[in-house]
């Protein structure tokens, strides 16, 4: 059957019989890397004007409608102009890492793409650490947000810096931790194993109410790491102009902007992996010619539709609630969220020793 | 008891949350609600509410009569100085002496559309009309002159 | 040479290249973004040797923890732009002496070390691996210095606790004295 992984080992075969290995491994890391390029530009397209379009329905307007089809062409004029406009650096700026700081951000969400499953047995890298990999490697993405914060030289830039430095690094905790329960229920951290143990269904069916709560806490905690409303005080354009960014112009611009709705695809992609069973399609327990008819659907769809439904709901929430203020975002981490979700994690070990889940 | 509180706080949180995300898809799934006016597309078909205030008209009927006696109430009414009325004297059938309105002028550019010249008139002479497209080029087309040319005063009206 | 010695090569220079510009640096800012790098290539190095686990430890600890801490107490602390004096030439040759002596220190004794051949398959650094050899007591367990190191911990946070609540038992009635010296002012 016609599938990414076919298509991936035929290539891989086809590079094999012409080139000598090293040569090989050359060209499929360039091919790798142009896949994932092309997909973070056609990423940042769809989601800019799906979150417009969401944006748009939810308070009761049109959204862009000039541009194109139904203004479905919108972003991509943006993009243009974006591209075309100077790129600002300010004269007190520290200019290295003024112009450092947005590569940094691309560059870990680049990384993050490595152990998302897309299909089945479609992974760039299936490393044995795979859902602590992703949790490692966004931290780094606070560091770029710093940097941009402090070489801008601009007060608004670095309050923004800081309140993002303390949200992000107190709400990993609660991320990791609603991580932890699926890890401790399929026993691996690897990515693959984590959806080959969903086979006989997904994880927020087999666990019971625990893994609902640590489902509705992850997602509130990524939506947090990834700076989006309700928990945009990075940016808090009413408050702080642009917050980190305000300085930036053009194309370093529009990194921060990519790398931020990368980030989204990216959390609601392990979301869907961890608790929606990534491109597992849906299967009711002994109902042969129903889980038949699912097992038609391509892997990858499944995949794509799971994340983007998160990714609706992420928007769901924008749109819907208002700004935290700083305290209230703290409180709600620390005195709220962190021992729900600790208390949680006892439950579903006990849970995953007695093995009451399904 | 603090924990009683504490699941309290937690349930009520997640109702209040519940309430405002079901009302937003309730308006994502209804685009009948949208209220987006198209507007220079929809030019002639463009419904504007009854309370619109676009700018300040005096009515005039078929035999170039308007209301205004000149009693100067919309010009004392007005907070930031949009109307002047400036007289002339008229002598009428009966050989009296009379004021009247000579021109009464109207800076729209001045104006706020705060709606309190119509409610000082006391005979109803001068109303809001429903105009916007008020851009021009030249700033003195916005001083205006809101009675016409040889209008006179209404029969009747004091 | 094959690709691999290369790669080992390139991250072993990238972070012998940004520690010391994370030394010689005058602004304190960049001095922090280089050891991120210096720690980014250490843990290069770990998964290049296929440490994935300690790799992942380290960016998590080292950069989402230590490196962010070390930048928030330089943005409450010091103002952007402002280089540091340069030192005095004294410290830089103490400076110079006590970092030859430390390398040559090392150097010396690996160089003395026998390092034993063991015919033992290595074990493989998965997770799980990890976690039981961390916990067992017989022999090669490591259950002993992962109690001392979690006592440590646990006085560490008690510590800070008593710290951080001494603090505030001194810091109210001065409050409170300030406020009444305000009402009594207006």
């Amino acid at each position: 059957m016609w599938s990414f992984s076919n298509i991936a080992n035929n290539i891989h075969a086809w590079l094999g019989n012409n080139f000598n290995p090293t040569m090989t491994l050359v060209i499929e890391m360039v091919l790798a890397g142009v896949a994932v390029i092309g997909l973070f530009a056609g990423l940042g397209l769809v989601l800019v004007i799906m979150e417009r379009k969401v944006s748009a329905w939810m308070q009761i307007r049109l959204g862009p409608n000039r541009v194109g089809p139904k203004g479905m062409l919108q972003s991509l004029a943006d993009t243009i102009k974006l591209i075309v406009k100077e790129g600002l650096t300010p004269d007190g700026a520290d200019k290295f890492l003024f112009n450092l700081a947005p590569f940094i951000a691309m560059i870990v969400a680049m990384l993050l793409m490595a152990p998302i499953a897309f299909a089945k047995d479609f992974q760039l890298w299936d490393l044995n650490i795979g859902v602590l990999f992703v949790s490692a490697v966004s931290s780094i993405m606070v560091i770029s947000i710093l940097m941009a914060g402090w070489a801008s030289n601009n007060k608004y830039s670095l309050m923004g810096a800081m309140r993002s430095g303390a949200q992000i690094v107190s709400y990993e905790l609660s991320a990791g931790l609603s991580i932890l329960t699926i890890v401790v229920l399929s026993g691996s951290l690897s990515v693959s194993d984590i959806i080959y143990s969903q086979a006989d269904g997904w994880w927020i069916f087999k666990g019971h109410i625990p893994v609902l709560i640590a489902f509705v806490t992850f997602i509130i905690a990524v939506t947090a790491e990834t700076n989006r409303a309700p928990f945009d005080l990075a940016e808090a354009e009413s408050e702080l102009t642009a917050g980190f960014h305000t300085e930036y112009s053009g194309m370093k611009f529009a990194l921060f902007f990519l790398a931020e709705y990368v980030n989204v695809f990216i959390v609601c992609a392990i979301g869907a992996t961890l608790f929606l069973g990534g491109w597992m399609p849906f299967h009711i327990g002994s109902w042969e010619g129903f889980n038949q008819v699912m097992d038609y659907i391509p892997s990858s769809i499944w995949f794509f539709g799971k994340t983007f439904f998160l990714i609706f709901v992420i928007m769901w929430f924008r749109w819907t609630f208002p700004r935290l203020r700083i305290d209230q975002l703290l409180n709600l981490e620390w005195k709220y969220l962190l021992p729900i979700s600790m208390i949680n994690l006892l439950i579903v070990t006990a849970m995953a020793i007695l093995k009451w889940h399904f | 008891m603090f924990i009683k509180k504490y699941i309290q706080d937690i349930w009520g949180a997640v109702k209040s949350l519940l309430t405002g995300m079901r009302r937003t898809m309730y308006y994502f799934t209804h685009h009948k609600e949208i209220i987006t006016e198209q507007y220079p597309d929809n030019r002639d078909t463009l419904q504007l509410p009854e309370r619109f205030k676009g700018e300040v008209v005096m009515p005039h009927d078929e035999n170039n009569e308007h209301r205004c006696t000149g009693c100067q109430a919309c010009e004392l009414a007005c907070p930031n100085g949009t109307i002047k009325v400036i007289f002339k004297n008229e002598i009428n059938a009966e050989g009296k002496k009379k004021k009247a309105i000579d021109k009464l002028v109207y800076h729209l550019e001045l104006c706020t559309m705060c709606n309190l010249c119509i409610e000082a008139c006391p005979s109803d002479a001068i109303k809001m009309a429903q105009t916007f497209e008020h851009s021009v080029f030249d700033r003195n087309e916005l001083t205006k002159i809101l009675n016409n040319p040889g209008s006179k005063i209404m029969e009747g009206v004091e | 040479m094959n690709g691999s010695t290369i790669i080992f090569y390139l991250l072993a220079a990238m972070a012998l290249v940004f520690a010391a510009l994370s030394v010689t640096t005058r602004q304190i800012f960049r001095a922090a973004i280089y050891l991120l790098f210096t720690l980014i290539s250490i843990a290069g190095i770990y998964f290049w040797l296929q440490y994935e686990f300690i790799a992942a430890v380290q960016i998590v600890v080292y950069v989402g923890g230590i490196v962010v801490l070390i930048i928030f107490s330089i943005f409450l602390t010091q103002q952007t732009g402002e280089k540091l004096p340069k030192q005095k030439t004294d410290r830089k040759i103490f400076a110079g002496l006590a970092v030859f002596a430390g390398f040559a220190l090392t150097i010396l004794q690996i160089y003395q070390h026998t390092f034993f051949e063991t015919d033992e398959s290595a074990i493989t650094p998965t997770v799980q691996n990890i976690g039981t050899k961390m916990l067992t007591v017989d022999n090669g367990g490591y259950a002993l210095p992962f109690e001392v190191i979690s006592m440590l911990l646990l006085a560490a946070m008690i510590g800070c606790i008593v710290i951080a609540l001494r603090e505030k038992k001194n810091i109210e009635p001065q409050r409170q004295e300030d406020r009444e010296e305000h009402k009594r002012i207006v």
